[in-house]
């Protein structure tokens, strides 16, 4: 039988909001007042995100973010900085008692990034998991997936690359040295990919994420309910915006 | 003495380290990178209790309090660490030699 899972499709948001809606839904979820929910998303404006362990102003030139108006953030999260401005980003959330809900985390990434896989076929992209945590098409990366275990729940959430602007995002995050920054927006290029760029043509927010529900429901079993955010979370996410995600105590704890 | 490293130790990802240090001994260290540590409030503490650790110590310490705080690691070590600290501090005393 399928897996009830509740279907949020919260449009785009600034990075506090995300961020606090991901955390609000993580807590309702293991509160029991909410089913397991998978929810599509995206940012507006643009921002970067760090990995909890990341420091943020030896990742991110911060007058850059500023002067480009682009949100800075720090994730519940941990792994690298992202660049979010042309994706879709997702976030599934599972009781650890799920079915679905496997205890180790290297095998919970393979089988929850299927729906990605999935979702990916649907559109005419052969894209494989790559461990620990990405998928590939060919060698090249097109999404990124972050994981955390909080209140008895798996929180995954991660990004599919609709176009990648890898010269803006190199002004916006930190390099070794200028010396270094050609090599790096180089070994960018070559390591990552695009929907845009093997599609050949311009794609769009709403034909990629229908196409990544698709792929979830087939590749888990679900069954998706589509409903809005519960106020309770509404109410939490912006208590969490405000005090958590965009205070700087948060941002720049490290 | 102030301690600082970056680097990619085998089997890490990216970890930079800014640690004080007394002799050869730890005071204080915070561990920053794109690594994976979960629960990640956990890791602090690990942090916390490397303070009294000695440099030659660092890589079992890490994996002993690793092992009793029940952390999933990924991207990071406790030979890496070990590895990237030890590194910085012959550096460091390369450089104090020199100078």
């Amino acid at each position: 039988m399928a897996h009830q899972c509740r279907l949020l499709r919260t449009g785009y948001n600034n990075a506090f909001h995300n961020m606090g809606l991901d955390q609000a839904i993580l807590e309702q979820v293991a509160a029991g007042t909410v089913l397991p929910t998978l929810r599509f998303y995206g940012w507006q404006p643009a921002a970067i995100s760090i990995g909890y362990f990341q420091g943020m102003q030896e990742e991110v030139d911060l007058s850059a973010c500023h002067h480009h108006g682009v949100d800075t953030v720090r994730r519940i999260t941990g792994g690298g900085a992202v660049f979010h401005q042309s994706e879709v980003t997702y976030s599934i959330v599972l009781p650890l008692t799920h079915p679905l809900a496997d205890q180790n985390i290297l095998a919970s990434y393979g089988r929850l990034c299927q729906g990605i896989v999935k979702g990916l076929a649907n559109l005419g992209v052969t894209a494989e998991f790559a461990p620990i945590n990405d998928i590939v098409v060919g060698a090249k990366k097109i999404s990124g997936n972050a994981q955390t275990r909080k209140l008895g729940c798996i929180l995954q959430h991660g990004t599919i690359l609709l176009d990648v602007d890898v010269d803006i995002m190199f002004t916006l995050l930190k390099v070794p040295s200028e010396k270094a920054r050609g090599k790096a927006i180089a070994d960018v290029k070559e390591r990552v990919t695009s929907l845009s760029r093997i599609l050949g043509r311009t794609v769009f927010f709403d034909e990629v994420s229908t196409a990544l529900e698709q792929g979830f429901a087939e590749a888990l079993d679900l069954n998706l309910v589509v409903e809005q955010p519960s106020a309770a979370e509404l109410e939490r996410v912006e208590d969490l915006a405000r005090s958590r995600f965009a205070s700087e105590t948060w941002n720049l704890k490290r | 003495m102030m301690l600082q490293g970056v680097g990619k130790p085998s089997g890490c990802k990216l970890i930079r380290f800014t640690a004080v240090l007394e002799g050869q001994v730890i005071k204080e260290i915070q561990i920053r990178g794109d690594f994976f540590a979960i629960p990640e409030e956990v890791f602090e503490a690990l942090e916390a209790s490397l303070c009294g650790t000695s440099l030659d110590a660092l890589e079992e310490r890490f994996a002993q309090l690793a092992r009793e705080l029940d952390l999933a690691l990924q991207g990071i070590s406790g030979s890496g660490l070990a590895e990237l600290v030890q590194t910085a501090y012959r550096e460091g005393q390369t450089n104090n030699d020199t100078m």
